[in-house]
């Protein structure tokens, strides 16, 4: 009768035991966590790091080993810029600890990660699908609204507007201060326009304004909306402000490429130094590296300047010179993946650099392009004589043939230009000598003869700024010319 | 004990003394005639001992009026018995027991004959001293041994033994005479008092008023002015019985003082008191003072059914309440609904009318704190929680009854349903308790958890902004879409009624209401500011006249500076007394709460309830789209009924999300469409 008494209050003896102990690792998982925690504030990093380590291996199911996982994915990510250490911090985060709070983080940095790196839309599925897991596994975190902006922001790139639409929705729905709602608000309004809805975006870019004043995005909006109002509404008669800056001759040395940048500086590249320098605060600071036979000035989201040479194809920051991915490179533009197209009127096809493998885009005889902010391009073609809007597979979506709408045809596009919003402007030759700005549906908004601008010189770049201008780059005066 | 038992026993012994039966004066009259009249001696002598039996046994504390009665009754009941044979040595004991009861009673020498006079005055003399009293001034008051006697100069009968007599007068000093009486003695007794100080005699009508000298309150007067000073009523243009009698003011220094006469919902008046009337000391009568009402009326509009009205607690029947007049004077105003209430604190001016918007607000109960673990700061933390109340105007605060425990507390507010609102709170674990978890809950069970530090700043303080946040649910439209440009506000679209107007699309609005404008912020506050639901713009021509009216905006689903339970329970009430458009989108609001908590079904249901006939804006295309939202949310069982309300949403192509500037649906509707076909 003793001997089941006697295994019982051994049993309850061991569970106790064992239950102390339990107590006892808790308790020092949240001892290291909290050491590691004081450690990293005090910017002792190598500390903290082994600190939050020792946690995860010895108490790896603590909820703290979870919150160690994502400290230290962070200061991956963060501080030592290597996201390919990150990552398996956050699978691990994610397989190890999914019902932590934590693990909705992980799916998240791990949906960012994947939208970066990726070039193609099949690569940005996989981040989809981390962003919906997100949502659908912790739909009662804020980290819903920057997933439902996030979703957003891919499908745009991918070319779903709709869906697009739809989880920038969301996202300005959930919490309307809060900056993923304003971005996404901005994004929507984009879309909007590409989907040829002026007065939607407009409206809802005013309602970022009217709802978020003082915010960076409202100001963002501002331009956004003063632009497409000018030209598309208003569009005054180009006319010119002469020299521009004022009273700034020979300044330059053979500018022959011009663009802008993302934050809306002027990027220069004078051949005569074959290298391109960013105009900021009325100074040049020079940008990228140098590269001879510039045909195109690339600016990507970093701010730098890569030159597509007509000798040695892209140029990147490094300068390392590389094989034309076509014969005789004679234009070039950087679409939404952050991929390079650069164009060969000899060639059959426009080739496109960047992530895993190139590709060819089998569109002939392109001697220009300039970006579109649906993720396509505007090809020149002095062959065909004209000019095509492609989408971001290099499907031709609209033609205009040279001279359409204008007083008079021309033969060349000599320089080719766009801004983030749709717009392109271009120098021709020909019957019509001059400037034309187009809408993103390929209409005449603006143009004017050099005669009639009463401006001469050897125009051989343009550029659209933010106020819709357009600034032209003398070659042979060493000056810019802005057309307001 | 035993002398507050023996306090409370005499107190009830005296009490019917002071209540003695007005009648009682009709029957000894009645009496008196059945002798003096009808000659009925008997039933006269019966109705007399009738009334001495219901006075007799409080003889010795009645008041000098029914002492007086009594001491008739005594001489009457002498005179009759002395008049039945065989009764005669009983008259000589009444008239015993009048002299017992008063000495100074006089009996009526015409109905008493000599003889019975003479043994009156015989027994008198033999019995009792004598005091002749001699009062300067006349008009004091006489204490004899303590109590009060109205005693005039001359000679009066007392008891023999001590007596202590106190004469006192306002102004004067008093002055106390203390001595031996022998029976048969007579024994004079001056009393001349010194001047110490003016009085002022004021009346008030109406009576009841307050009096204050130099801020300090001196008494209410009352009774009504005596029918010798009638004519102070006629001065005052009122009825006597409206005028109180004198109220004396005393002790007034010399100089000037200001006097003060107040009464609730009277106009206060101040009057000041001359120097000439304080020096040299002297009596003055002011004229009479006449308060004239200070009233104000309320008006109390609410669209819920069944309030019933308070004010500072006093039950004023139901609302509405049209021109209510009331005293002018600060009150706590109280509308108790069915469910919820509405509390204001206003004041209400003389001669002004308040209006009030009254609308059910949520209660919210604290039922208590959970658990007695000791931590740092729990005495803060559970104070704080404890005076909330003082910080919420917008939820009515109530908390658990004394003693109640929480759970009870909890059980109790979700059977009663007498309130919208739970909240409690509990320490999260931990060694030490650092962090404690606020509960807010609906009783439908909506509830959002705030982790505080009990020792934080403010620990309530997020709880507080957010509970009180106002709801920014309407915003002002005159039909016009304008955009910044540098030139003003840049119309880029106008509804039919606008362009009708004359409002002309592709130019800037230059002017509102006559105020140059430069940008639509400025725009907006023009719409905001427009008088009389109307907005004058100028667009470079003539002047435009653009109706303002009120345009829906959405409820945030996820907002952090927003508490969606109060929220929840806050549009539950304001339906409640919604008509038409305003009703449907208060369910539009609480359909989109009820998508914060994620509760897609009961958010249906809600939305299934609600139709408005608005199609512009927020309206209803809006309602269902989220009809179908909804519906996609509740997983693939309801697929076919989304896909029709989404067709439903695109037959308002005008219809947008979130205000009137906000996005079409029908792009979102028709990309839901889209996804939904197989």
């Amino acid at each position: 009768m003793t001997l089941p008494g006697t295994r019982i209050r051994a049993t309850l003896m061991v569970l106790a035991l064992a239950a102390a102990l339990s107590a006892q690792d808790a308790d020092m998982a949240e001892r290291l966590f909290r050491s590691g925690e004081r450690a990293y504030a005090a910017h002792a990093y190598p500390e903290a790091l082994e600190t939050w380590n020792q946690l995860v291996q010895q108490a790896p199911a603590s909820p703290f080993a979870a919150r160690a996982l994502l400290a230290l994915a962070r200061h991956q990510l963060e501080v030592e810029r290597k996201p390919e250490a990150a990552v398996p911090l956050l699978e691990k985060l994610r397989t190890d600890h999914l019902k932590t709070p934590q693990a909705g983080t992980a799916l998240l940095l791990m949906g960012n990660l994947k939208a970066e790196r990726a070039r193609t839309p099949a690569a940005l599925k996989e981040a989809l699908a981390d962003y919906n897991r997100a949502v659908d596994l912790f739909p009662d975190q804020p980290l819903v609204q920057e997933a439902r902006l996030r979703m957003g922001l891919a499908q745009k790139r991918m070319g779903e507007w709709g869906r697009a639409l739809v989880a920038l929705t969301e996202a300005m729905r959930l919490d309307p201060a809060s900056p993923f709602a304003r971005q996404a608000q901005l994004q929507a309004a984009e879309i909007l326009d590409i989907q040829g809805d002026l007065t939607g975006c407009l409206r809802m870019l005013q309602d970022l304004r009217n709802r978020h004043a003082g915010t960076p995005e409202a100001e963002d909006a501002l331009w956004r909306i003063q632009t497409r109002v000018r030209l598309r509404l208003q569009k005054p008669a180009l006319k010119s402000e002469g020299i521009w800056p004022p009273g700034r001759q020979k300044w330059l040395k053979t500018p022959t490429l011009l663009a802008v940048g993302p934050e809306g500086d002027l990027y220069i590249y004078n051949n005569d130094e074959d290298r391109a320098y960013r105009f900021t605060n009325g100074a040049l600071a020079p940008a990228g590296a140098p590269a001879k036979a510039g045909r195109a000035l690339l600016v990507p989201a970093s701010g730098t300047a890569w030159i597509v040479s007509g000798k040695t194809g892209l140029v990147k920051d490094d300068g390392a010179p590389g094989v034309p991915p076509v014969p005789s490179p004679s234009g070039g533009m950087l679409d939404a993946w952050g991929n390079a197209w650069i164009c060969d009127p000899g060639s059959p096809s426009i080739a496109v650099t960047g992530g895993d493998a190139g590709r060819a885009l089998p569109v002939a005889g392109v001697s220009l392009l300039a970006a579109l902010p649906g993720g396509g391009a505007v090809a020149a073609s002095d062959s065909l004589r004209t000019l095509r809007w492609l989408d971001a597979e290099g499907q031709v979506k609209a033609t205009l043939p040279y001279g359409k709408d204008l007083p008079a045809g021309f033969k060349t596009v000599v320089a080719l230009a766009s801004d983030p919003i749709g717009h392109v402007a271009a120098i021709v030759d020909g019957d019509f000598e001059g400037v034309v700005v187009w809408g993103p549906d390929g209409a005449v908004l603006r143009s004017a003869t050099f005669k009639g601008l009463g401006i001469a010189g050897k125009f051989r770049a343009l550029a659209l700024d933010r106020t819709g201008a357009v600034i032209l780059a003398d070659r042979s005066n060493d000056l810019l010319v802005r057309l307001p | 004990m035993m002398r507050r038992a023996l306090l409370l026993a005499t107190a009830l012994l005296v009490l019917p003394a002071a209540g003695q039966d007005p009648a009682l004066r009709d029957q000894i009259q009645a009496a008196k005639a059945m002798w003096a009249v009808q000659g009925d001696r008997e039933a006269a002598a019966s109705r007399f001992e009738a009334i001495l039996a219901a006075l007799e046994p409080s003889a010795r504390t009645l008041d000098a009026a029914w002492t007086r009665d009594l001491c008739e009754v005594y001489n009457w009941m002498a005179v009759l018995d002395d008049r039945a044979p065989g009764k005669q040595a009983q008259a000589a004991k009444r008239l015993e027991a009048l002299l017992d009861l008063d000495p100074d009673c006089e009996i009526d020498r015409t109905i008493t004959n000599r003889r019975l006079q003479n043994a009156f005055d015989a027994l008198r003399a033999q019995k009792f001293g004598r005091i002749k009293l001699v009062l300067d001034p006349p008009d004091g008051v006489l204490t004899l041994d303590g109590k009060i006697r109205r005693m005039e100069a001359g000679l009066h009968h007392l008891a023999p033994g001590p007596h202590t007599l106190t004469y006192t007068r306002m102004g004067y000093q008093p002055q106390d005479a203390r001595f031996d009486l022998a029976a048969k003695d007579t024994r004079p007794v001056e009393f001349k008092l010194n001047r110490t100080s003016s009085v002022v005699t004021v009346y008030t009508t109406p009576v009841g008023v307050e009096v204050f000298v130099d801020g300090k309150s001196r008494g209410v007067t009352r009774g009504q002015v005596p029918v010798a000073l009638s004519y102070l009523a006629d001065r005052a243009g009122v009825k006597p019985d409206q005028l109180s009698e004198g109220f004396r003011i005393a002790e007034l220094a010399p100089g000037k003082h200001l006097v003060e006469f107040r009464l609730a919902c009277h106009k206060t008046r101040r009057l000041e008191i001359d120097g000439t009337w304080t020096t040299p000391f002297a009596d003055h009568d002011m004229d009479p003072v006449k308060l004239a009402p200070s009233m104000g009326t309320l008006t109390v509009q609410s669209q819920a059914p069944g309030g019933q009205l308070f004010l500072s607690g006093m039950d004023m029947g139901r609302v509405p309440v049209q021109d209510l007049q009331v005293c002018a004077q600060p009150y706590d105003l109280l509308v108790r609904y069915p469910t919820g209430s509405f509390t204001q604190r206003i004041e209400i001016a003389e001669g002004k009318a308040f209006s009030v918007q009254a609308r059910p607000k949520a209660r919210l109960t604290y039922a208590g704190f959970e658990g007695n673990d000791e931590f740092a700061g729990r005495d803060r933390i559970l104070g704080m929680l404890a005076g909330l109340g003082s910080r919420l105007k917008d939820v009515a605060f109530l908390t658990a009854a004394k003693g109640e425990s929480l759970k009870d507390c909890l059980a109790r507010a979700r059977a009663s349903k007498e309130t919208e609102l739970l909240l409690w709170a509990r320490p999260i674990p931990g060694k030490p308790v650092h962090q404690i978890e606020l509960v807010l809950s609906t009783l439908g069970g909506q509830e959002e958890r705030i982790v505080v530090k009990p020792l934080e700043s403010d620990p309530l303080g997020s709880l507080v902004a957010r509970m009180e946040k106002p709801l920014a649910l309407w915003e002002p439209w005159a039909g016009v879409t304008a955009v910044d440009m540098p030139e003003g506000p840049f119309v880029i679209q106008a509804d039919a009624a606008a362009q009708k107007a004359g409002i002309k699309v592709g130019r800037p609005i230059l002017e509102a209401d006559g105020k140059p404008l430069a940008t639509v912020a400025e725009w907006r506050a023009a719409l905001a500011a427009a008088k009389g639901g109307a907005v004058t713009v100028n667009q470079g021509e003539a002047p435009v006249k653009l109706a303002v009216v009120s345009m829906a905006r959405e409820l945030p689903v996820n907002a952090q500076d927003l508490c969606y339970p109060a929220l929840l329970a806050d549009l539950k009430l304001r339906y409640l007394g919604a008509v038409g458009d305003e009703a449907a989108l208060y369910r539009l609001h609480q359909a989109l709460a009820l998508m914060h908590f994620r509760e897609y079904d009961k958010a249906l249901e809600v939305l299934r309830d609600a139709r408005t006939t608005a199609i512009q804006g927020v309206s209803q295309g809006t309602f269902d789209y989220y009809t179908g939202v909804c519906l996609l949310r509740m997983g693939n069982v309801y697929l076919t009924e989304a896909q029709q309300s989404f067709n439903q949403a695109l037959k308002y192509p005008q219809a947008t999300l979130f205000g009137p500037d906000g996005p079409l649906l029908a792009p979102l509707a028709r990309q839901a469409l889209h996804d939904l076909q197989p």
